[in-house]
């Protein structure tokens, strides 16, 4: 066959392929419209197996209702959330990363479940900083669903080779960096510890380490405190250490460390539990670093602590519009409830949302769970959003990190503008 | 097939107009409605609504919360007010002027160049060329911004190491967006390169047109290369030309993928071109409203700088019968 | 003949060089989608994959709803091709054929539609077909493409169709052909690299448009190609590989496709059209 017969005949085999299956595909979501319950989650938050199982409970006890867990993709999604809140038909269930859902509770977009609180298991128990960040003007909005935490995830044979511990202060970390610099750093691409400019959620806790903040709330005003002299305190340290132990972009950020820390010339990334995944999986990374892999908390500046670190994570959320709020909450409730959790802690990796469970995981995501003990949150305003998208936190940590202005100054500049946009 | 068939329809009840039946006349009088109309009715059912809606809100204060409720504040033309005495909003437009006018010209100049080599190389040559435009055009946007992202990568860009190596000076980690004037050349890469086929394919098809025995003609009567084109090939373009011309134009004013995901979907402040500072404003900030009035103005410039090109193509349209 | 065929040489020359450099990008699209993860992203630049994998490519196809996609994306853009098409073309010898009252305010608002900026449509699109109840239907994505590829396609066509010089059917008329003949022997021959020219750009808009498809179409079984390659990138990093693969096989049945065309239209047909 020559190469433009068989083009044709693969365009054929196309076409014939559209009309064949083009009747069939659009056939099976109008239902019985009491019957059906739509739940969007995240691309990658859940293995698939505990979604199934979660969807096995529900069907068992309610056989005549359709479950279409729907899962949407990150790319763009806070575009696709307003325009289904806005529309008429926006899904019952919805995964909403912890840092969205204070906006889309304010707008009115959510259902306030505050007294059905003591129906969820282990709602006693929810991880503080989720919980906050389904909790509105002390009303509750969500559940939390799971959660993820950064820790510093190291080479265990470049550790031995220069004869270091993970270290337990903020001054032993700068000395192993120091001294992996001198074994290693004569490759004009190694970093002891890598650290992108940009990287503002692995920066905070060192803020939040010498008693700094992002901003604090009185009554319902809110004041930037990145520019108090504890949070400097914090940031001078960083600066020192980003100075000294890392070759990375100073204006980049984070998205690549993991493929950057494959290639085998970094020692230390600050980083969440998963990212070991990416740095051993055969597709983006090198499978033969598994075992040379281990992780420590942030160290606090008082040695022997750990320094409080953000807790991201996602939560589970009902629509105010949804006509499915019991069957919502039952659902919301299997999969936040203590089965399903157990699972995405064993199967998946997470950090649960209940401290109740957080002893099941073991090996490497234990020490991330460890590392969550002390965690914190952004300020819980819905204008927090807003913050994160005009970049002011990475523009301030690139200013000071390339020297283009100085702490106090860069600092000042970004706190008027947190200022601002929290009580806008 | 059926494309056809109208057609030939329209030239037949055209000759018969000329036969006088006043029926006919009327058939006649109402065909070239009847042709547009069912492009008039999907352009205007699917984006008249949608078109009122933009404007109507770009008079409004507009959040989250009012999106949900379909209930506005009215604040007239406040939105508006808000960009004249806002040195940012200035910045974006200057910056979006600037870019457009360099893609443009960047865009069409080589897009003709390669249209006119199209019709100059040998025919393997050319299906090769073309295959290749074809290739480049169809590759999936927004994977080729990814692409060029991280072929500009501060550490693993392959562009970093070919010109080190190359002997262009040392950029192993260079960082091509710290300097906005440099950042904005990679998107400018991008986008004459993304641009390129389309213009040359379309230019290469207008080409085509060109009668031979015209630019025959014109050689046989001493004529220049360079005359051939000034005098024929121009001409006989121009139409094609001022579309792509304004096309470019409302295209590269338009820009926004490029810089979005080129910059992880969260540019500095000095990357916003007015597209980006739209979708900002509407899907970041929450205020549809301002979002809303930044797309109005957009328009509103494209239909000042554009004003020429549009003029230019009405009165060719009205000249053609 | 010698100095002819030393320019041909020249030219083909140069169109080489452009062909390579306006290729590099796609070349290293492929030969990343050929690699194994540890050569893709490399400190220094792996030029030819060490050990070729297809790894990314049946990671990329047995992602879930993989078929669906691809069933859902022709089922959308051959829709919004043909259609399109037709109606463009009609309404493009109408506007370039006959004077009408109202042809002024046509042209000029289907040069205005295409000043807008299509993300800021977003939501009143997407209230819209939810008044209408399409949202997370293929036909709503199909009505606006529709409505975003036609401005162009007419506006274009227009040019085309304007070009054909009126001589030339009334000079086959006088061979005796009727003007049906005429026409479609001569404009529809000379219109058809620009038919084939609008029909790629409303293919290859439609087929890698991704905003509105995404946010329209949230049923997993619904979505389009735009979308299945959006899921690449995940919170856990991008799959580069995979995405890579993915965009290759995305932009093979637009390659296909212009091939189709361009052997049986463009080739063939003007050559003849214009002689004959």
């Amino acid at each position: 066959m020559n190469p433009r017969k068989l083009l044709f005949s693969v365009a054929a085999a196309f076409a014939l392929l559209a009309t064949a299956c083009g009747g069939t595909t659009s056939s099976n979501t109008t239902g019985n419209e009491s019957g059906t319950l739509t739940v969007w989650l995240m691309n990658g938050s859940a293995p698939q197996s505990v979604v199934d199982g979660v969807n096995a409970d529900f069907k068992a006890k309610h056989p005549n209702v359709t479950v279409n867990v729907e899962i949407q993709q990150w790319s763009d999604v806070t575009t696709k959330l307003d325009t289904a809140f806005a529309g008429s038909t926006p899904p019952d269930v919805m995964e909403l990363g912890n840092t969205l859902v204070a906006k889309y509770a304010a707008a009115g977009a959510l259902q306030d479940i505050s007294s059905k609180k003591g129906g969820f298991q282990n709602s006693g128990t929810w991880l503080q900083s989720l919980t906050d960040s389904c909790t509105y003007q002390g009303k509750l909005y969500c559940i939390p669903y799971y959660a993820g935490s950064r820790a510093i995830i190291y080479r265990t044979d470049m550790f031995a080779a220069v004869g270091a511990t993970p270290p337990t202060s903020i001054d032993e970390l700068a000395t192993v960096g120091q001294k992996l610099m001198g074994k290693y750093g004569s490759d004009p691409n190694f970093s002891a510890l890598y650290f992108p400019g940009k990287y503002w959620y692995a920066a905070a806790p060192f803020v939040w380490d010498f008693g700094g903040d992002i901003a604090t709330q009185s009554g319902s005003k809110w004041q930037g405190a990145i520019n108090s002299a504890q949070s400097q305190q914090g940031l001078t340290v960083l600066r020192n250490l980003v100075a000294n132990l890392s070759r990375a972009d100073k204006t980049g950020d984070e998205l690549k460390q993991d493929q950057a820390f494959a290639q085998g010339h970094i020692a230390m990334i600050v980083a969440n539990g998963w990212e070991v995944g990416v740095i051993t999986d055969p597709k983006s990374g090198d499978p033969t670093l598994k075992d040379k892999l281990d992780a420590f908390p942030i160290p606090s500046h008082n040695a022997g602590q750990t320094a409080p670190v953000f807790l991201g994570g996602s939560d589970l959320a009902i629509a105010a519009k949804s006509k499915q709020q019991a069957l919502a909450q039952e659902w919301v409730g299997l999969l936040g409830g203590t089965k399903a959790q157990s699972q995405m802690v064993t199967v998946g990796g997470v950090i649960p949302n209940t401290t109740s469970l957080v002893s099941l995981s073991s090996g490497l995501p234990a020490k991330f769970a460890a590392a969550a003990k002390v965690s914190r949150f952004t300020p819980n305003s819905p204008n927090w959003a807003n913050v994160e998208s005009a970049n002011v936190l990475q523009d301030m940590l690139v200013s000071i990190f390339t020297g283009k202005s100085t702490i106090p100054a860069a600092t000042s500049a970004a706190n008027d503008k947190i200022t601002n946009i929290l009580n806008s | 097939m059926g494309v056809a068939g109208d057609a030939r329809a329209s030239v037949v009840s055209r000759r018969h107009m000329e036969a006088g039946s006043w029926r006919l006349v009327l058939a006649g009088r109402l065909l070239p409605y009847a042709l547009i109309g069912p492009a008039l009715l999907v352009i205007i059912g699917v984006l008249g609504y949608p078109l009122g809606t933009l404007l109507w809100l770009s008079t409004q204060h507009y959040g989250l919360r009012e999106l949900l409720q379909h209930q506005g504040v009215f604040v007239g033309l406040k939105n508006f007010q808000a960009f004249s005495i806002d040195p940012q909003f200035r910045y974006v437009v200057q910056v979006s002027v600037i870019f457009t006018i360099v893609n443009v010209g960047l865009s069409m100049f080589f897009g003709t160049c390669i249209a006119l080599l199209l019709e100059r190389v040998s025919r393997p040559v050319r299906v090769l060329l073309s295959a290749g435009l074809v290739l480049v055009w169809a590759t999936p946007s927004i994977p080729a911004i990814n692409l060029w992202q991280w072929m500009f990568d501060y550490e693993f860009g392959v562009i970093n190491w070919l010109l080190t190596h190359l002997g262009a000076g040392n950029y192993i980690h260079h960082n091509w967006f710290e300097n906005p004037i440099q950042g904005f050349a990679v998107i400018t890469v991008i986008v004459v390169w993304g641009a390129i086929p389309f213009l040359a394919l379309m230019l290469y098809a207008g080409l085509t047109q060109v009668p031979r025995e015209l630019v025959e003609a014109a050689e046989i009567d001493g004529a220049r290369p360079w005359q051939v084109f000034a005098m024929v090939t121009i001409p006989i373009l121009r139409p094609v030309f001022l579309v792509l011309f304004s096309l470019s134009t409302i295209w590269d004013f338009g820009v926004f993928n490029q810089v979005w995901v080129l910059l992880n979907q969260r540019p500095n402040k000095d990357y916003f071109l007015i597209s980006v500072y739209s979708f900002q404003e509407s899907f970041r900030v929450s205020q549809y409203g301002l979002g809303s009035a930044a797309a109005v103005v957009m328009v509103a410039i494209l239909v000042v700088v554009t004003f020429f090109y549009v003029r230019q193509t009405v009165r060719l349209t009205t000249e053609a019968i | 003949m010698s100095r002819r065929g030393a320019q041909r040489t020249l030219f083909d020359s140069v169109a080489v060089l452009i062909l390579v450099v306006m290729l590099f990008p796609i070349y290293w699209m492929v030969s990343t989608a050929l690699k194994p993860g540890k050569d893709i992203l490399s400190l220094t630049p792996v030029w030819f994959p060490s050990n070729v994998t297809l790894d990314n490519f049946r990671t990329a196809m047995s992602q879930p709803f993989f078929w669906n996609d691809v069933v859902n994306s022709l089922t959308v853009v051959l829709s919004v091709v043909a259609i399109s098409i037709a109606l463009a073309f009609l309404a493009a010898v109408s506007v370039a054929r006959f004077g009408f009252r109202g042809r002024t305010a046509f042209v000029v608002m289907v040069i205005a539609v295409q000043m807008v900026p299509l993300n800021a449509l977003v939501i009143p699109v997407y209230l819209l077909l939810d008044s209408v109840g399409q949202v997370d239907s293929l036909l709503g994505v199909i009505a606006y493409y529709l409505a975003i590829v036609l401005p162009f396609m007419i506006w274009t066509l227009r040019g085309f169709v304007a070009n054909v010089p009126v001589d030339l059917e009334e000079a086959a008329m006088v061979d005796g052909a009727t003007r049906v003949s005429a026409f479609v022997r001569i404009v529809f021959p000379l219109v058809a690299p620009g038919l084939v020219a609008t029909a790629i750009y409303g293919f290859i808009q439609a087929w890698n448009e991704y905003i509105i498809a995404y946010v329209l179409l949230s049923s997993n079984s619904k979505q389009t190609l735009t979308i299945w390659l959006a899921s690449f990138t995940t919170q856990h990093g991008t799959d580069w590989g995979g995405l890579m693969a993915g965009a290759t096989l995305t932009a093979l049945p637009v390659v296909v496709f212009f091939l189709i065309v361009q052997r049986h239209v463009v080739g063939g047909l003007t050559a003849g059209a214009v002689k004959g």
